[in-house]
Formats: structure tokens, C-alpha cells, sequence
């Protein structure tokens, strides 16, 4: 038996996998947990259900979709894409808001009992609504946004633009943020579970964060590439890093994480890790790496399952459901895959 | 180790001071029916008079990099544009990249020395300046972009000939010259240049660096002279690595802001291979290119763009980087 079926053996036992053409640019579970989907490059989107069955095609933009998020309703998913469209993907998928030339290039949602928050980064501007897609305000960065994410309580929405990061208070009646500042060019965001850190991935193959309460500087460095993914475990003692030849993660715990070493798993092979996905409710993290490995890192005990063989392509997407029984990915070269990790007759 | 699909995007970049018919020329190169499809990323949406629709809205957006090198400025705009159209990169065979007229190439330039994903996806062919015949001498005098714009140009558009005097195009070209002097120059009235001289030039390329030969004639000597200018020096005894890279190392962290771009092709000392050498202000590149071909003479030849360039001093610097 080769490598290349063992490393398989999971996709090929449990998973459910579709070449759907054209690069997979993002993947995500709808809030109810009934289907995932899969937006690509040619602009389509691919909804997967995850009790089986056929995975149904909705043309979305025209053009690249550029960041995919569950709405906050049970069903839906939110699009952005290079056709300046805001949309909601439902049965059909319909504008929430367009923008003309610019690219909606990041989407995000919330939802609790009490409010449902929905976001667009389009240039400088991210835009808020309310769950039936009514805009509340508009929210001016001093250059583009790179990254956008709501806190676990939906009451803060946090960006990452050049020179540090913006920190905004949702309900708040006058729109002045907090402003997290460090020179440079800032590429991606984080925050941890507890709210009280916030991560951004910089140009200079770094990290930089800033813990709130103290406003002291967190400084990661080390990295051989840029770092795409970073995603905090459930409880916030680990963030979960790409951007190296393994998996990275960084201890928010005992002092950490500056001056202390990361943990590193999954390395050792030379090729970069270009996406990491903690588990929503173990310290375990999914990581897809540039030749198209997909594999998940039991922190504790630093073992590795492999869930798919490389040779697939660059892996461009990776997501799990919210009960963490679902693992979803897909790579630059369209292809896309469904893994079921729940116990199964 | 990146399972990279498919071949380097060409990237072009096309600048030029306001008013010079950059938007004319573009419009040209879109109409022409070449039978491929460029992305375009503008600054200045309305004026392009041709449907395209990969044609991208963008807001130059420069940053330093935090590399100590103060001169390392990058468009941030760019990485995530490139990044962007690499999702649909079936859709198209190139990118051009038209810069507002004041811009500074060398963000643009260094952006794709700089940034990991976008040295990865795509390559940048040429830089094309286009310039107003009638216009220059002025443009010269009150601004620095305008020299800066001719300084990073490997193909110059000098545009609306027909609006000068032939004497006044010869001054014109050699004011052009006398800054770059390896860049092609194309005569034009409304940008009309072939478009197989405009894309696909493989400028960047490193065993194109030296292509065009430029004369080593060498201008005059203007020692801390505030405009642009370019310097050649050959030497015939090879080079030694470890000293060249000592010299040009230290040269280009020292000097890096005044030189704007340095390329050269060196022999050196026991090894058949010609190695080629580009920098845009401190970043540097360098590699073997082919071997020399039988009976060429093997001479190292540099040539520095830049401001304040002193002959003595760099003549003896290169001339001390000989293998003893």
C-alpha cells in the first residue's frame, strides 16, 4: 500500500469530494449546520449538504467571489466579490449592497439571541448591517482593510489596515475607534476568544498583537513566508498559525506569547503551510499545506492524522462545522472535499 | 517547495507624467485585436474609453517595509490585487498596471522584488514611460517624478512628436538618454507603437538585463547633480564574487536612495557562466544566466541610474571588485 493511499484514507473512508473547475477561494458552514459550500473563483458557488446527497451550483458574480461567511440566518451564506457585489446566497443569491468597481474583498456575521450583524470591507470602508441587510453605518480606515472579524460577543468589530489595526463598539453612537497602532503593512486579522487580544499577520513574514487591557505589544516572529491563517483554539490558550514549513502555534498562556518558543507540528518536510483551521471545541487544529496535504494536529499529544494526500493543488480553504464534526477544504486547483469526523455505524 | 499552477503572469507597468497620453496609449494597446486579455488596474476610472471587464479600481497604496531599509516602499494595493485576479487566472494572459502620473515607479517596482506571493504568480516584463515630447524639458525642470518616471522606463513612448520641431525632438531624446540609457525608445504621435514593442519584453528578466546595449559612451560627469543621470563602467579582468558582493552590498545600503536602478552582467573569475545583476534602489537581485558565447569577450559591464552618482568613486569601486 503506497504513501499516497494511506495519507488518503480518511478522505477516501469518510469524505466526499467534487473537482469543481476553478480555484476554491473560501469554504464555511451554514450557521444551522445543514450545508457547506465551497465559493470559487469563476465566481459560483458549490452548497454541499451534510447529510449526502447532490452539492448544488449558484452563480454568484460575475467574476472571482473574494471572501466567503455563513449568514447570520440558519441557511444562508454571505459573498463578496471582484464585481463589487455584497450578496446573500440562499436558493438564488441576491445583492445585500453593491459597489460598483471596488471588490467586496472580506464579509463577516454574527448572531445571538439578541442581534444579527452582518459586514463588507470594500477599499477603506466597512459597512454594517442588521440581519435583513439594512445598512447601519459605514466605518472610514485610513487605507484599505485587510481583514475584518466580529468579537465572540458581536460586540466589537475589529480591521487590519496599514499601521496597526481598528477596534469599533458595534452599538456605539459616535464612530470613533480604538486604534491599535504599529508601523506597517498589516494583512490579516485575529481576535482571541476572550476579546482581549488582538493578532494581525504583517508583510514582513510576522505577527504583530496587542493585548487590550495592558496595551502591551505582542510581538511573533520566526516565519519563513507570509502567514495567511491564524486562528485561535477554543479555550484561547493557543493560536494556530500558517506561513511556516508546520503547523505554528503560539502559547497565550504562562506569559506568552512573546519571548516564548512556539510549538511547531506537522513540519519537517519543507513545504509551507498556507492554512490553518482550529477545531471549535478540542485542541485540535486542521492545517492544509502547499502541496495539497490536509492533516489534523492533536495539540496535547502532538500526533498527526493525515486526512488527504498532497497532490491536489495548494490547499486555498479549510473550515470546520460549529459542532466540529465536519471538516471542509479545498485547493487552488478546484478541488474540494467534505470529511465527516462523527461517529459513524 | 510551492505547487505553483501554471505559468508567471506578464505584468506591465505603464507610466507617465500627467497629460503625456498614458490613457491614449492604453486604450490602444486594449482596442488592438492582439487576440489576449490583460487585466488592467487603474487609478482613474472614467477615462478608459474601452470595455474590459477585468479592468480594476485601485488606490495607490504605498507603505515602508520594516526591513531598516527606508527606500523599501511597496504597493499594498497591488499585493492584494494580485492576489485577487490569481483566483481567476484563467481569465487572462497579462496585467498592466497603469500608476497616476505622479507616481514614484519604484513601489511598483519593488513590489514584485518584495512580496513572496506576488514573485511566485507573476512577473514583472517592462516598465513603459510614456513621455511628451513637447512637454519634457518643462516636466524636468519642475518636477522630480518626471525624471524618476524615465529613470525606471524600460521602454520609453516619446509621444506627440508631431507637436516638435525635429530639433527639438533630437534635444528632447537626448535628454532622455542621458538618464536611461538602456531603455528602447519608440517615437510616437497618439501612443501609435506597435503593441509587440510595448508587451512581452521580458525587461526583467535577468539574462535580458544588458540586452539593449547600451552605448558606454557615458554622459558627463556631473558629481552631486540633483537630476538624473546614468553611468556604465566595463572592466575586462574578472570579477571576484566575494568582493563584488562586499562592494555592491554595502554600496547599495549606503547609496540605495540616489540609485535608482543598477544592472550589470560580470564575468567572473573561473566560471563560464555570465552572471547578471539588477537592483531597484537597495534590493537586489542576481543570478547565472547562460554561458558566454565563444569568442565574446568576456568584459564585466554596470550601469548606475541615479542622482548624485560619483564617476571616481564608483569607477574605482567596481574596478577594485577584479579578481587579483
Amino acid at each position: 500500500m503506497s504513501a499516497t493511499v494511506a495519507a488518503d484514507h480518511i478522505l477516501q473512508t469518510r469524505g466526499v469530494s467534487h473537482q469543481l473547475g476553478a480555484y476554491v477561494v473560501g469554504t464555511a458552514f451554514a450557521r444551522g449546520g445543514a450545508t457547506c459550500a465551497f465559493a470559487l473563483g469563476d465566481g459560483t458557488l458549490h452548497v454541499a449538504p451534510r447529510a449526502g446527497g447532490g452539492w448544488r451550483r449558484v452563480a454568484v458574480h460575475d467574476g472571482a467571489a473574494l471572501a466567503l461567511a455563513a449568514d447570520a440566518g440558519p441557511a444562508g451564506y454571505l459573498s463578496g466579490g471582484d464585481d463589487g457585489r455584497f450578496r446573500l446566497v440562499g436558493e438564488d443569491a441576491a445583492d445585500i449592497a453593491t459597489f460598483g468597481m471596488k471588490w467586496v474583498e472580506h464579509v463577516a456575521s454574527f448572531t445571538d439571541s439578541k442581534s444579527r450583524l452582518l459586514a463588507c470591507a470594500v477599499g477603506r470602508q466597512v459597512h454594517l448591517f442588521n440581519g435583513d441587510g439594512k445598512q447601519l453605518k459605514t466605518l472610514d480606515h485610513p487605507s484599505s482593510v485587510t481583514g475584518l472579524l466580529f468579537d465572540a460577543k458581536g460586540k466589537r468589530i475589529v480591521a487590519s489596515h496599514y499601521n496597526g489595526a481598528s477596534l469599533w463598539f458595534v452599538a456605539a453612537r459616535t464612530d470613533s475607534p480604538r486604534r491599535l497602532e504599529w508601523k506597517g503593512s498589516h494583512t490579516g486579522i485575529a481576535i482571541s476568544p476572550d476579546g482581549d487580544s488582538v493578532v494581525t499577520a504583517m508583510q514582513e513574514n510576522a505577527l504583530h498583537g496587542w493585548r487590550l487591557n495592558d496595551g502591551q505589544h505582542l510581538r511573533m516572529t520566526g516565519y519563513p513566508g507570509k502567514t495567511r491563517a491564524l486562528s485561535f483554539t477554543r479555550n484561547g490558550k493557543w493560536l494556530a498559525t500558517s506561513g511556516a514549513d508546520a503547523i505554528v502555534l503560539w502559547p497565550f498562556f504562562g506569559g506568552g506569547p512573546t519571548n516564548k518558543s512556539p510549538t511547531e507540528l506537522a513540519g519537517g518536510d519543507g513545504v509551507i503551510c498556507t492554512l490553518v483551521a482550529a477545531h471549535p471545541q478540542q485542541d485540535v487544529v486542521a492545517a492544509g499545506f502547499a502541496d495539497g496535504l490536509v492533516v489534523l494536529a492533536d495539540i496535547a499529544a502532538a500526533r498527526i492524522l493525515p486526512v488527504c494526500g498532497p497532490g491536489r493543488g495548494p490547499v486555498s480553504a479549510l473550515a470546520w462545522s460549529a459542532d466540529g464534526g465536519q471538516l471542509a477544504f479545498g485547493t487552488e486547483t478546484g478541488f474540494a472535499a467534505l470529511v465527516n469526523f462523527s461517529k459513524q455505524d | 517547495m510551492t505547487d505553483t499552477p501554471g505559468p508567471k503572469v506578464p505584468v506591465t507597468v505603464l507610466t507617465g507624467y500627467l497629460g503625456a497620453g498614458k490613457t491614449t496609449l492604453l486604450n490602444r494597446i486594449l482596442s488592438e485585436q492582439h487576440g489576449r486579455k490583460y487585466a488592467v488596474v487603474i487609478n482613474e476610472f472614467g477615462e478608459l474609453g474601452v470595455d474590459n471587464d477585468l479592468v480594476v479600481d485601485t488606490d495607490e497604496e504605498v507603505f515602508e517595509m520594516n526591513n531598516g531599509c527606508i527606500c523599501c516602499t511597496v504597493r499594498g494595493d497591488l499585493i492584494r490585487i494580485v492576489g485577487g485576479l490569481m483566483k481567476r487566472r484563467d481569465r487572462f494572459d497579462g496585467i498592466i498596471i497603469e500608476t497616476t502620473g505622479l507616481a514614484n515607479p519604484a513601489p511598483v517596482a519593488q513590489t514584485f522584488f518584495v512580496d513572496d506571493t506576488v514573485r511566485d504568480r507573476t512577473r514583472l516584463d517592462a516598465i513603459i514611460t510614456v513621455v511628451d515630447a513637447r512637454h519634457l524639458p518643462q516636466r524636468l525642470e519642475d518636477s522630480h517624478e518626471a525624471a524618476d518616471q524615465i529613470a525606471f522606463a524600460d521602454v520609453i513612448v516619446l509621444n506627440k512628436i508631431d507637436l516638435v520641431t525635429p530639433d527639438e525632438l533630437e534635444a528632447v531624446a537626448a535628454a532622455v538618454r542621458l538618464r536611461n540609457p538602456f531603455a528602447k525608445i519608440h517615437h510616437a504621435t497618439r501612443g501609435n507603437v506597435p503593441i509587440a514593442e510595448l508587451l512581452d519584453q521580458g525587461a526583467f528578466d535577468l539574462d535580458r538585463v544588458l540586452a539593449g546595449h547600451p552605448d558606454f559612451l557615458g554622459a558627463d560627469s556631473h558629481e552631486h547633480n540633483e537630476d538624473v543621470r546614468s553611468l556604465s563602467f566595463e572592466v575586462e579582468t574578472p570579477i571576484d564574487p566575494e568582493r563584488f558582493n562586499a562592494w555592491i552590498g554595502a554600496l547599495l545600503a549606503e547609496r540605495g536612495g540616489d540609485l535608482l536602478r543598477t544592472k550589470g552582467i560580470l564575468s567572473y573569475a573561473g566560471e563560464d557562466r555570465r552572471f547578471a545583476f539588477q537592483a531597484v534602489h537597495m534590493i537586489a537581485d542576481g543570478d547565472f544566466i547562460g554561458p558566454w558565447k565563444p569568442g565574446e569577450p568576456r568584459s564585466s559591464r554596470i550601469v548606475f541610474i541615479g542622482r548624485n552618482l560619483n564617476r571616481p568613486q564608483l569607477r574605482r569601486g567596481f574596478e577594485s571588485c577584479q579578481a587579483a
